[in-house]
């Protein structure tokens, strides 16, 4: 016996978009950095930081703890106050960290 | 990590998320999930928890900076979409065997045989429910679509439910669209499995087993929704092994948990869904994501002095580094689940005890060493960097004041911030002296407990 069959999948409510314009380069931007406070972020982070202001003269970082941790309880409140906060900091580019 | 990257996206300013190797794939399916394909990432070859801080700089400048670099300058790849069908259209005609291959190879099943959702199949389910096809019960990460009631009825038919557990599975679904719940969580490494539980004239209605192997297969109430739960977090929710569900191990999904009322009416004992606020005699599911369990077996005595201590002992075995849910990554969070058969639990009220006291008496007595609990979150695992203290911890507003009331690194805490967050069902079979515990992921599936509406006859 055939049987005809329905898709068991929910309809995608986003559609695909652009990621925002890069930056021409890191020279005298300043770079948020985003934690999620596990997998060594604290250790990473500034080995990030001497690599890139080595390479680009000017660059300045906003700490992590600036921000908040961008998981667990206090994650769903630092996402909705990020925007407001990188312009505040005046943020050019964000690093954001751990997928681990 | 990638939600924060994706939150800068949308403000307009550009980002490059910090991924170690063996995510890479998850990164990728959860970027399309969250509607920008393009998301860059920077690897972090291996894993930093098994690297000297040595490696670990090596690996950074080798290959990470450039990836910084790379991520934040260089022009993005065009996004573009995957064209879908419409839920509920019609994907395919064949035969069982062959709608089942179909199914398997779309990774639309989880390899078990499912029962073809035809729409006539699906039809009786719609008239369970008693609302309408296409409402929305909510909008489900990572993939970010649409819960809807069809969806509920197309999966049940394949998980091999019946049609009058329609008003149980959308109850479900509309818990886990709740934002308290915290299904976006449902794919990290530890692999919990979220456990159901269910309370209220449902439970004989629909013939839910809650005597003797209470978490067994084979009754199909029980066992068919345990099912549904997952094929719903695969097909809506968008949770697939080796793409968004980096579960290490995982394991097959739980059946749902039916407690005895009969027990609990009888010693005047709150069941699960009154605790969480549901009146007397309403159904309702609770739904909580549990990293794993053991049973306490042959409990020993005739009273609650001598059964408490193991029962307290066996709450502070399980939950170990899970105790990162009670301070640090969410204070207050860590809701462990004791089970009680029948007989332990009659027995523990025949010695005075409500539910309320015996709360009240494992929070007593279910603690560790203030020493070994600051090694769970910070120097067995990293999941408190800086191996912070609970001292510090509390200072930083982290950890409730019951954790530093001492400087004595032996004195005793509890695994929980307070007696209520221990929660306790009675359920199993009703004559025999054995308990389970079951340690708990904390806000990364906190529970969550939904009235069960039955449609208007």
């Amino acid at each position: 016996m055939l049987e005809r069959v329905l898709w068991p999948r929910g309809r995608r409510t986003v559609t695909a978009r652009p990621v925002a314009a890069r930056l021409d380069t890191l020279q005298g931007k300043t770079v948020g950095q985003l934690w999620d406070d596990l997998f060594r972020g604290d250790e990473i982070f500034p080995m990030l930081e001497s690599a890139l202001a080595a390479r680009f003269p000017g660059v300045k970082f906003v700490g992590y703890r600036t921000f908040g941790s961008t998981h667990g309880a206090e994650e769903q409140q630092v996402l909705r106050d990020l925007p407001a906060r990188m312009r505040e900091l005046g943020v050019d580019a964000v690093i954001s960290g751990m997928a681990c | 990590m990638l939600r924060a990257s994706a939150a800068a996206e949308e403000a307009g300013v550009p980002s490059v998320s910090l991924t170690c190797e063996g995510f890479i794939g998850q990164a990728a399916t959860t970027a399309t999930g969250l509607g920008l394909p393009s998301l860059p990432v920077a690897v972090v070859p291996g894993h930093v928890d098994v690297q000297t801080v040595e490696e670990l700089r090596a690996n950074v400048l080798a290959v990470t900076v450039e990836g910084v670099v790379q991520g934040l300058t260089a022009p993005p790849e065009k996004a573009s979409d995957i064209e879908e069908p419409e839920p509920g259209e019609v994907v395919f005609e064949g035969t069982y065997d062959e709608i089942n291959r179909f199914y398997y190879e779309n990774g639309w099943s989880d390899g078990l045989p499912i029962v073809p959702p035809t729409a006539a199949r699906v039809q009786e389910f719609l008239k369970h429910a008693g609302r309408e096809a296409d409402e929305e019960l909510g909008v489900l990460l990572p993939d970010k679509r649409s819960a809807t009631i069809r969806t509920v009825a197309i999966n049940g038919v394949m998980a091999g439910c019946r049609p009058e557990y329609m008003p149980v599975l959308v109850a479900l679904i509309e818990a886990m669209a709740d934002p308290r719940y915290g299904v976006e969580h449902s794919g990290n490494t530890p692999g919990a499995e979220t456990l159901i539980i269910v309370n209220g004239p449902v439970i004989r209605r629909l013939g839910f087993n809650y005597q003797q192997g209470a978490l067994r297969d084979g009754f199909q109430a029980n066992t068919a929704i345990g099912r549904f739960w997952r094929l719903y977090l695969r097909n809506v929710a968008g949770f697939l092994p080796h793409k968004t569900d980096k579960g290490t191990f995982g394991n097959t999904w739980r059946v749902v948990l039916a407690e005895n009322e009969d027990a609990l009416r009888q010693m005047g004992w709150t069941t699960i869904a009154q605790d969480a606020g549901a009146a007397p005699g309403e159904s309702a599911v609770t739904i909580s994501r549990f990293t794993g369990g053991s049973v306490l077996a042959s409990v020993f005595g005739n009273a609650p002095e001598q059964m408490i201590p193991y029962l307290a002992d066996g709450l502070t075995r399980l939950v170990a580094w899970e105790v990162i849910f009670t301070v640090g990554m969410s204070v207050g969070a860590q809701r462990p689940l004791l089970v009680l058969s029948p007989i332990l639990a009659q027995t523990l009220a025949r010695g005075g005890l409500s539910k309320q006291d015996v709360q009240r008496r494992l929070f007593e007595q279910a603690r560790i060493p203030a020493s070994k609990f600051e090694r769970y979150i910070g120097e067995w695992t990293n999941l408190a960097p800086g191996r912070p203290s609970l001292k510090d911890l509390v200072r930083r507003g982290r950890a409730a004041p019951i954790f530093a009331q001492s400087d004595d690194p032996e004195r005793l805490v509890p695994v929980v911030e307070k007696a209520e967050d221990i929660m306790i069902a009675v359920s199993g079979d009703p004559l025999r002296t054995n308990a389970y515990v079951f340690a708990h992921n904390g806000i990364l599936g906190f529970p969550v407990t939904k009235p069960i509406r039955l449609p208007a006859r």
